[in-house]
């Protein structure tokens, strides 16, 4: 479908962290067009002699929040529109957008298959807009999140997805943690494996539409791992991060 | 044409680097990185297997092992790096062999006015011949006194600085000379055929 | 899971949906979610899962399968240079 797909200045509604190192910005949009689940907008900043950088960052929310949009970001040492964000960008400024984008990483509420949703660090956030959009739409299909993250203090949305997993609408959400755990914790304690992935997809009934996301080695690895599961290829979609942490660097 | 729209407060990651400024080639900014830039994943070569060829029109062609080619006589280098995507390093640290050395020990034909310089993974550009005589190039095996790391051409790669560093094949496997000019990896997509920082030959003409 | 070789290469390594605001510059149309085939072993997939290197003087698109590559992309200031010769076709949606 043609879209022109145009520049527009948008203003910084809200900054929340979620992390020490991350942040959501709100951004209310002219232009707002409802975006699909898992599309990215994409972030110009200018300077005054005309030199630009530019990145693309998921889409945090659902596209049921009319008007505005979250963007998720991680702050990237020596990153340089992540730092821009995150140590200059205030509430009333103005920054070029430009979006929705993306046509394969997207998931559609009306879609009937069950959901195994595998995130790495920052990966989380086009997943999250699909989580959002799901109960959003009161959808109820079966839905597993396997969100690795290195520490506790490193997962993003936690208090969220503990909420939406305890209301009984078919949400599931397994975390491990790779270089360190609290005490009393319950969850994963290591990467990703074959051993968790068996166990986390077991009880799904049905072949799952599967939407991985995150760091390029855990993509690979866990996308092989169920292939070699037995999952048919085709249901399987991956996004990969930079160690930069979004989809095309800092 | 309408004003661009600014970025309150937006200057990037570009340092000033005022006073080495003359040695700053136009539309560079200066860098202490050494960033990584390829065009595909990083090649796994077997050091046992290496080789580096010199074929084409020379009258015998010449091949090297690694072990024969770490005992050719190889100098060091300091040098002052420009790539096309904005970044000027000055005072990089190389050890390596002179491609006058290398040349020494072949007969170059007479015809042979440009050169290939090809990558175990595929890569090519090309340069006139006389861009890499007197000193002007040589094939690095060290960076900062450690071996040339993989994701940055090990082990070894062409280095020459005069032109941007495109030029520079990473994971250099050798040199084919030619009487006709043929455009490498970049060059025949859009990016210009010679690459003088100083006279910022970043694009083709066209 | 095999522990990969830590390559820095590979990290910096993205797909295609890291560039799909490109392909709607040069294109016109979404074109993560189109099939294409590489030329060079057959293999078909959807663009977004083409491997791409963002981070020299272009843009180089790979296959997944068998690495070669696909698709070349350029941006000089007044014009794209795109090399699809690695792709049997590109399809474009009406």
């Amino acid at each position: 479908m043609r879209q022109p797909l145009d520049w527009q200045i948008a203003t910084v509604k809200a900054i929340r962290p979620e992390t020490a190192k991350v942040k959501t910005f709100t951004f209310s949009l002219p232009d707002w067009r409802a975006h699909r689940a898992g599309q990215h907008y994409d972030v110009r900043l200018t300077a005054e002699d005309g030199y630009q950088a530019q990145r693309s960052y998921s889409i945090a929310s659902e596209p049921e929040r009319r008007g505005e949009i979250d963007l998720t970001v991680e702050r990237i040492e020596d990153g340089e529109v992540s730092a821009y964000m995150h140590d200059v960008l205030t509430v009333g400024d103005r920054v070029e957008l430009r979006g929705p984008i993306g046509g394969y990483f997207v998931w559609d509420s009306e879609l009937p298959d069950p959901l195994l949703l595998i995130a790495g660090g920052s990966g989380v956030v086009p997943l999250m807009s699909m989580i959002r959009h799901r109960a959003a739409t009161g959808n109820m299909v079966a839905t597993r999140l396997l969100y690795s993250s290195r520490t506790f203090d490193d997962i993003i949305y936690f208090d969220e997805l503990e909420k939406l997993r305890g209301n009984g609408h078919g949400l599931d959400v397994f975390h491990t943690l790779t270089r360190g755990q609290p005490e009393g914790w319950k969850g994963y304690s290591r990467r990703i494996d074959d051993r968790m992935l068996k166990e986390v997809i077991k009880p799904l009934r049905m072949v799952p539409q599967v939407f991985i996301c995150g760091p390029t080695l855990l993509v690979e690895g866990a996308a092989n791992t169920l292939v070699r599961l037995g999952l048919p290829a085709a249901q399987i979609r991956t996004e990969r991060f930079g160690p930069t942490g979004s989809g095309t660097g800092g | 044409m309408a004003d661009p729209f600014i970025s309150r407060g937006f200057v990037g990651k570009r340092r000033g680097g005022a006073e080495k400024a003359s040695r700053i080639p136009p539309g560079q900014y200066l860098t202490d990185d050494f960033p990584v830039l390829s065009a595909g994943p990083t090649p796994s070569l077997d050091l046992s297997r290496w080789t580096f060829q010199i074929e084409g029109l020379v009258k015998q062609p010449v091949s090297w092992t690694w072990e024969q080619f770490l005992k050719l006589p190889s100098q060091a280098f300091v040098v002052d790096i420009s790539c096309v995507t904005k970044w000027t390093h000055l005072d990089m640290r190389w050890q390596g062999v002179s491609v006058d050395t290398l040349l020494e020990r072949v007969d170059l034909d007479r015809r042979a006015a440009f050169v290939t310089a090809f990558s175990h993974e595929g890569y090519t550009t090309n340069l006139p011949v006389a861009d890499i005589l007197n000193g002007q190039a040589f094939v690095a095996y060290r960076y900062d006194d450690k071996p040339l790391a993989p994701e940055h051409g090990g082990p070894a790669r062409l280095v020459v600085p005069h032109l941007y560093f495109w030029k520079s094949a990473k994971w250099v496997a050798g040199l084919r000379f030619m009487e006709q000019d043929q455009r490498g990896f970049w060059e025949s997509a859009g990016y210009n055929n010679h690459g003088d920082p100083w006279k910022e030959e970043r694009y083709s003409a066209w | 899971m095999q522990e990969t070789v830590n390559d820095l290469n590979r990290e910096l390594m993205l797909d295609a949906n890291a560039v799909a605001g490109l392909f709607q510059d040069i294109f016109g149309v979404e074109m993560t979610a189109a099939p294409t085939e590489c030329a060079h072993c057959g293999a078909e997939g959807e663009m977004g899962t083409l491997l791409a290197f963002t981070h020299g003087p272009g843009i180089v698109l790979r296959c997944p399968s068998c690495e070669n590559v696909i698709l070349r992309i350029t941006q000089t200031p007044d014009a794209y240079y795109v090399d699809a010769r690695g792709a049997v076709y590109l399809r474009l949606a009406r």
